[in-house]
């Protein structure tokens, strides 16, 4: 353990010293927040109006909707509905089993869709629907700025969170003779593999989070836009996704034997694909593979992270808070294991 | 004996980087492991530090089989590798300490370590100086702190002296030598005849991944069929005289490089007096006479056919 502990000491010096490293995780990511503000800054004053739903009258949950304060609700026929999305007289057709139509997706539509959810929720559960206050959770609780473009700091924020991946690589680099010099000097040292790389996931983690938090506190403080009214739940999902992202550095250093660069290629290449694939590139691919592929959205851990943190923060449901924390645990442990595995007792054909 | 590696093969695809090499290290010597870049001293150590697979051989370090888990072993072991491989955001002193706690767990006696460390190094006035402040001398002597500090029993430094000036270089194998001083075995890896020469009990010639022969400096000289070879520079002197100087005793060849004659001797006694006295017999006259005694690399070109130096 004080092994442990000293490798911490000198692996986070190492780290919190080299440079570059604090440019890309620290300073990158703040320059970013204010490129988007100073991009989105006048858009983002807008607050949110009423929301235009069209539902036909047979529909069940018609009275439910009508009820809402901040829905306007519009009784047309199937065959209309097409006509009033294209001339955006509605936002969402809901059909009578409760499916959405959408023309274009936004934050209407999110927290239309939401609603729906939480309906079928409460009638599966045959809890009275009248007394529930839609409202209080989707909108006016949460004390947030209704617009699309607080999304885009939610992704940045779960893109930020999982930059551990270079840290991981670098961590799992220092301790393969076959891959760095000082691979070579530890490996002749006693220092058992696993608690050097024990040691790289903590201090990685810790350099991950301070780097997460200025970027909040910049955010909140500096940009004067507040993202996590939901302190606690966010952590979960900000921790979980700063060590995910370290661990799959780790996995990626240790499981194959290509260089460096080889490697952090494969990290850009697998970090960009996930958060196009959760729609950070474009809100349509989201659309996309809500619709075709759900279970990717459902198993893609960035989307896991940033979506929690939008539902969360944004729209004050915690329902899939559970499931999206199991995942990520799941996907660390698993391949925190075959990280070891590929460790074991290695060594190597050549140096 | 503390490392004993039996004919060891290590291939990386076609080319066979050793082959069927062995050696012996003993306990207190220090041993040169000599030849030109590429013939394998790197991949020998790396292969019996267990850092390196290899497909045939035996190898065993204090007695016992070494794995990349032998940590016992390990611990008796003290690695200064070829290139500087230290913490670049770490200080001198960090660097050190860092590597020590590694081996040693009480604090006092760790710092006790690094402080004589550091002095045997002779940075103390850069301690507090991170790697990429220091010239490539200073570097290559943090790099030796960091794999000694320990004190190991069995130190393998691998070139320790490349690309260093010859004042770094000459405190480095000063240096070494005290280390051997001190108690511990020394495997040293070098291309460079000098060193080999100065500071090892023990030579390994290497070549093509074998192990060529081996012995001490004397012993390996003595191998070699020309012994002595004398350089002489003539004025006008004819063919047929040169011809004659076949028949002095002990003479093997006679070679001619512009001006100078190379004459070469095998195995005798009084080839100088020989010499002088074929110069009187004839009335030659000559500008400038000089013995030269064989080097490693004579030995290393009548082994191999090649200079060591190409």
């Amino acid at each position: 353990m004080s092994n442990i502990i000293r490798n911490c000491m000198y692996q986070g010096k190492n780290l919190f010293r080299e440079g570059s490293l604090l440019f890309w995780s620290v300073i990158y990511p703040i320059i970013l927040a204010v490129l988007f503000y100073a991009a989105f800054n006048g858009i983002m004053d807008s607050s949110l109006d009423d929301i235009n739903i069209g539902i036909e009258e047979s529909n069940e949950i018609f009275h439910v909707l009508e009820e809402m304060d901040f829905i306007n609700v519009h009784i047309i026929t199937e065959n209309e509905v097409y006509e009033k999305l294209d001339n955006e007289e509605i936002d969402a057709f809901i059909d009578s089993n409760l499916n959405l139509t959408v023309d274009e997706s936004g934050i209407n539509q999110t927290i239309i869709k939401e609603v729906v959810e939480e309906i079928k929720q409460i009638i599966k559960l045959n809890r009275p629907i009248d007394g529930f206050e839609f409202f209080v959770s989707y909108v006016q609780g949460k004390n947030q700025e209704a617009n699309s473009f607080v999304v885009i700091f939610y992704s940045l924020i779960a893109m930020v969170s999982t930059y551990g991946i270079y840290a991981g690589i670098e961590t799992a680099s220092l301790v393969q003779a076959n891959l760095s010099n000082l691979g070579i000097r530890i490996n002749v040292t006693p220092l058992k593999k696993q608690n050097f790389l024990i040691a790289g996931v903590i201090v990685s983690l810790l350099m991950n989070l301070f780097a997460n938090t200025v970027l909040l506190l910049f955010i909140n403080y500096i940009l004067k836009i507040h993202l996590c009214s939901d302190l606690k739940h966010s952590a979960v999902f900000i921790l979980l996704g700063n060590l995910f992202g370290v661990i799959l550095g780790v996995f990626i250093g240790v499981s194959n034997k290509k260089s460096m660069s080889v490697k952090t290629l494969i990290a850009i290449v697998v970090t960009l694909l996930l958060s196009f694939l959760s729609g950070m590139m474009g809100p349509w691919i989201k659309i996309m593979i809500d619709k075709y592929i759900p279970l990717l959205a459902r198993i893609n851990p960035i989307s896991i992270i940033s979506n929690n943190l939008y539902r969360i923060n944004l729209l004050g449901s915690t329902k899939s808070v559970g499931e999206g924390a199991v995942i990520l645990l799941f996907y660390c442990i698993v391949l925190l294991f075959l990280s070891y595995i590929f460790l074991r007792r290695k060594n190597n054909d050549s140096l | 004996m503390i490392v004993e590696a039996k004919n060891i093969v290590k291939r990386y695809a076609e080319r066979i980087a050793l082959d069927h090499f062995s050696m012996e290290v003993y306990e207190g010597e220090i041993l040169g492991l000599l030849g030109p870049n590429g013939c394998g001293k790197t991949t020998a150590i790396n292969c019996i530090l267990s850092l390196l697979n290899f497909d045939k051989g035996e190898i065993k370090v204090f007695g016992k089989k070494m794995t990349p888990s032998s940590y016992d072993i390990k611990r008796k072991i003290g690695l200064v590798p070829q290139e500087v491989s230290v913490f670049e955001n770490l200080t001198v002193r960090e660097n050190i300490d860092y590597f020590c706690g590694l081996y040693v767990d009480d604090k006092y006696e760790r710092k006790k370590y690094v402080e004589e460390a550091i002095e045997f190094v002779d940075l103390k006035d850069y301690v507090r100086f991170y790697p990429k402040k220091l010239s490539g001398g200073l570097k290559r002597r943090l790099n030796i702190a960091c794999g000694i500090v320990h004190k190991p029993k069995l130190i393998f430094l691998d070139e320790p002296t490349v690309a260093v000036d010859a004042q770094s270089r000459n405190f480095i194998l000063e240096g070494i030598k005290r280390l051997n001083g001190e108690g511990s075995t020394v495997v040293y890896t070098t291309h460079y005849l000098e060193e080999a020469e100065m500071l090892c009990s023990r030579i390994i010639i290497m070549d093509n991944g074998k192990d060529i022969v081996s012995g001490t400096t004397e012993e390996l000289k003595a191998m070699i069929t020309a012994s002595e070879k004398i350089v002489v520079s003539f004025i006008n002197i004819e063919d047929k005289i040169i011809n004659l100087m076949n028949s002095i005793p002990h003479v093997i060849d006679i070679e001619r490089n512009g001006e100078d004659f190379i004459i070469k001797f095998e195995n005798g006694i009084n080839n100088l007096s020989n010499l002088l006295s074929f110069i009187t017999e004839h009335n030659l006259t000559y500008t400038k006479l000089y013995s030269k005694l064989p080097t490693l690399n004579d030995v290393f070109l009548e082994l191999t056919g090649k200079e060591l130096r190409d």
